[in-house]
């Protein structure tokens, strides 16, 4: 089994800690994770930095994950269904436009998000909205 | 003399990554690739909260156990420093924990997944076993993220006995002068 | 400030934060800084692990914060406890701010928050000598309708015994999820652009729309917790909200008064759903977009104490997915405004290059610092940033001086009334996360904790409606219901429930009202009436409790649901 070791930050909560990933390479999975000496943790770990990783290999345990894009095709009260990505993005960039076109920027509003996706995935979102939209109508949970 | 973990109610806050180690370091890390219903999540130490204490409680491995002295099976037996089960050979007749007078062994589903007869899951006694099978040693004290849980030895005991013992001189001769 | 520096404190004021269930790893700097001396003041109505341990516990009554904390400056002014030197130095408004809080005796602010006017004047004292002192404060003082008030009430006390500016003191927002602060710091909020630079002034517009090639809005822009008014109640076409992008976010489980969140996602003409999992919001999507998790693509998150921290992939992702940055650029590229990035640090770089504060905060130095508090301004490997934002008492004013801030206390905006006599307010739960899509797939998370959680109530108030530990009950409020397990406990006091958000059945935020803090539009979620039901028949609710569970799973795509599991 080869096994590499990756320093990351945990994904839960703001006390930013660090930890030690080991993945089994070829399985392309997590082994276990080992706490690091970050700033913040000092090589120590809560429960959820320890033992909230599983959720990657996807155990179908609570919901599943999203593994293709869906759009429902017939409008509201459609099924959604599995489609390519250039559909999806295609669908979703016409209807916005469609959307702007008819009652303008400040009629869409977009979420940045507290979570996993990290800052540059952040900037991303709110220059989308600000430049390519047109609106100021972005914000995230930080409230909740 | 037995080794035993003890809990400092001033560090603990309850957060209880000391059961999920617990499990964790029994179970083995093939619980994070299985069907997640087909485990047993079976922690041999709680976290008990009352108005104004919270810490974890296990056994104490004591150095006459009650539980040891009732098992009609003889399955408790005393092994490197530990108090432990044998829970091949337990019959779950639940003597042993109403003897233990710390509330520290519960009847679970045997971790093996053995089933009796009649396929009803094979019910055993459990309890701490200080992770003797584990190089890292006992699993929550590794775990805990705030260092409340420690492993108390019998060299531990000696040296904190002789420190009393230094205090006590030291005040008897205030007293007498 | 930063984390490490809570142990150099002799004083910590911990004002509505309860680290040991939302960070146990800052929890364990309190305990630190307990073992190293310092006294502990705890505010909380309930006797959280902090109060427990405190040396002075404040267990106020919920929605009186305001009081409080004026009352404290009250007695900090009258018993002459104040730093003059650093008032004078480094304030205006303090004459302002001392008539204001004449009226504010501790025997007023008994009468409102219900803690011994003694113990407010024993807790100010501590506070007030100590050497430094700390404030660290959490949602308890963020989400009730007077919330922003109260952040500058706390500001006022460190203002006014200098505790600003050097090691050990300060005052500390406990940030809760893992990049709240970075969503805040690249500028998803309707007022600023990345790095807090605010969309009306006309110059960082010029700025933004020359390095973006674009001209920009020039208005606020309105916040998530408006959309369900913006979607149900506007009645002008124009100014209604007709498409809700939503990534990385479940606003219909987060969000208060879920009906109503819910019935305006069901309504809005076009929703987008980016996330990792199937979720309660995404079961409303037009679109779903499926994204890379964390351990699956890179960048940086900001956590709790401005200090930006590399995150890294370590497996490859499986199925149809991509980058969260990559699948938004697609669409403003199809939307006529090209976006084109090969990585994170090249977005990073333009990022950086328009933010002041950041500038100096390149990967390199992330790399090689192990991370970088902001302001970082200069890319000189010399400057590792800035653990003290107001570094020898020098504030973002204009004058450079820290601002007195007068605000009377105001109630919360509904309370406790014939019909629903009790108080709920709602709190974390230690083993899981925001909607818990993520712990909730965490096999030894989901093993702890799981449906339909729990209200935590007085033994008196289980005693009288004649429930015990682990019985369904029924929460009820005007908004709704839902079904959840008692668990008496002396640590709560008479009169309020207390539960967790995270639950598909046991959803608190079915009750919880979406009044908002005027200034930071965060709901009330501290504080809503509601009652409590005894349920008679508790095979029925067991069984019904089961079916809701397996259903709602089998909607999130679990095939598994169907065949029962047991709780």
């Amino acid at each position: 089994m080869a096994v590499k070791q990756v320093q990351t930050t945990c994904v839960y909560c703001g006390a930013g800690c660090q930890m030690l990933v080991n993945v089994d390479q070829e399985a392309n999975k997590i082994i276990d994770v080992e706490p690091a000496n970050g700033r913040t943790n000092q090589g120590r770990l809560c429960l959820k930095g320890h033992y909230g990783w599983d959720f990657l290999n996807d155990p179908q345990i609570l919901t599943k994950r999203l593994r293709k894009p869906m759009i429902r095709k017939g409008g509201k009260g459609s099924p959604l269904e599995e489609v390519e990505w250039d559909e999806a993005i295609r669908f979703t960039a016409d209807r916005l436009l469609e959307i702007k076109n008819t009652y303008g920027p400040d009629s869409i509003l977009g979420t940045g998000s507290a979570r996993g996706a990290g800052n540059e995935a952040n900037y991303i979102m709110q220059k989308f909205m600000r430049a390519c939209v047109g609106t100021n109508n972005v914000d995230h949970c930080a409230r909740i | 003399m037995n080794y035993f973990v003890k809990g400092n109610p001033d560090l603990c806050i309850g957060c209880r990554t000391c059961m999920i180690g617990c499990v964790v370091a029994h179970e083995g890390l093939h619980i994070f690739e299985i069907d997640p219903d087909s485990y047993t999540f079976n922690p041999r130490l709680k976290v008990i909260k009352t108005a104004r204490i919270t810490v974890p409680v296990q056994c104490k491995h004591c150095e006459n156990p009650a539980c040891m002295a009732v098992c009609p099976e003889n399955c408790i037996q005393l092994v490197e420093n530990a108090v432990v089960i044998n829970t091949d050979k337990c019959i779950g007749c639940k003597t042993c924990m109403m003897a233990c007078p710390y509330g520290a062994i519960e009847m679970q589903p045997d971790s093996g997944h053995r089933v009796q007869t009649d396929g009803s899951p094979r019910m055993v006694a459990n309890k701490c076993d200080l992770c003797i099978n584990s190089k890292r040693g006992p699993e929550c004290v590794r775990v805990c993220p705030t260092e409340a849980l420690t492993l108390v030895t019998e060299e531990d005991l000696e040296k904190e006995n002789a420190k009393k013992r230094i205090a006590a001189a030291r005040a008897l001769a205030e007293v007498n002068g | 400030m930063g984390v490490p520096e809570i142990e150099e404190a002799r004083v910590l004021l911990i004002f509505g934060y309860n680290g040991a269930d939302s960070h146990p790893i800052v929890a364990r700097r309190i305990l630190r800084a307990r073992q190293k001396g310092a006294k502990i003041i705890c505010v909380d109505p309930r006797v959280t692990e902090t109060a427990r341990i405190s040396d002075i516990h404040m267990q106020l009554k919920g929605g009186s914060n305001m009081a409080l904390v004026n009352a404290m400056a009250h007695v900090i002014i009258e018993e002459g406890l104040c730093d003059e030197e650093f008032i004078a130095r480094h304030t205006t408004g303090y004459e302002e701010l001392k008539t204001f809080v004449e009226r504010y005796t501790p025997e007023y602010g008994e009468e409102i928050s219900h803690v011994p006017a003694d113990t407010i004047r024993e807790a100010a004292r501590l506070y007030a000598k100590g050497e430094p002192s700390m404030i660290l404060y959490g949602m308890g003082v963020c989400q009730f309708s007077q919330a922003v008030d109260v952040v500058k009430g706390l500001a006022n006390l460190a203002l006014m015994t200098g505790n600003f500016g050097k090691p050990g003191c300060g005052i500390g927002p406990v940030r809760g999820q893992n990049n709240v602060q970075g969503a805040c710091d690249m500028g998803a909020l309707p007022n600023s652009y990345p790095g807090y630079q605010n969309v009306t002034i006309p110059e960082v517009r010029e700025k933004f729309e020359k390095a973006w090639g674009v001209p920009l809005s020039d208005h606020v822009g309105i916040p998530m917790t408006h959309v369900p008014d913006r979607v149900l109640k506007e009645k002008d076409p124009m100014k209604q909200i007709h498409a809700y992008y939503v990534f990385g976010e479940d606003p219909a489980q987060s969000d208060p008064d879920l009906a109503e969140v819910r019935e305006a996602l069901e309504k809005v003409d076009f929703l987008i759903v980016q996330d990792i999992f199937m979720n309660r919001t995404a079961t409303y999507a037009d679109v779903i977009l499926p994204a890379t998790s964390w351990g699956e693509h890179e960048g940086v998150f900001t956590c709790c104490d401005r200090g930006f921290q590399r995150f890294r992939k370590f497996i490859e992702p499986e199925g149809d997915v991509k980058d969260d940055w990559e699948i938004i650029s697609l669409i403003s590229t199809a939307m006529g405004y090209p976006m084109h990035y090969e990585n994170t640090e090249e977005i990073w770089n333009e990022m950086i290059d328009l933010c002041p504060s950041y500038t100096g905060a390149t990967y390199e130095k992330l790399e090689k610092y192990g991370g970088v508090q902001w302001p970082c301004r200069s890319k000189d490997m010399e400057d590792k940033g800035t653990p003290y934002l107001h570094k020898d008492g020098n504030f973002a004013n204009p004058d450079g001086k820290g601002k007195f801030f007068c605000a009377d206390w105001r109630p919360p905006k509904e309370l406790e009334n014939d019909e629903y006599p009790m108080v709920l307010s709602t709190v974390r739960e230690v083993g899981h996360y925001s909607s818990r899509t993520m712990t909730g797939n965490c096999r030894t998370l989901r093993s702890l904790e799981d449906e339909p959680g729990w209200a935590q109530m007085n033994v008196e108030d289980c005693r009288e409606l004649g429930v015990e530990e682990g019985e369904l009950v029924k929460v009820l409020s005007k908004r709704g219901y839902c079904i959840t397990r008692c668990m008496p406990t002396e640590r709560v006091p008479k009169g309020s429930v207390f539960m967790t958000y995270q639950w598909w059945i046991g959803a608190c935020n079915k009750l919880t009202t979406a009044h908002l803090d005027p200034v930071s539009n965060t709901p009330e979620y501290k504080y809503c009436a509601c009652k409590v039901k005894k349920i008679e028949d508790q095979k029925w609710a067991e069984k019904h409790v089961r079916e809701e569970y397996a259903e709602i799973r089998s909607k999130m795509g679990i095939q598994a649901a169907k065949e029962g599991y047991a709780l």
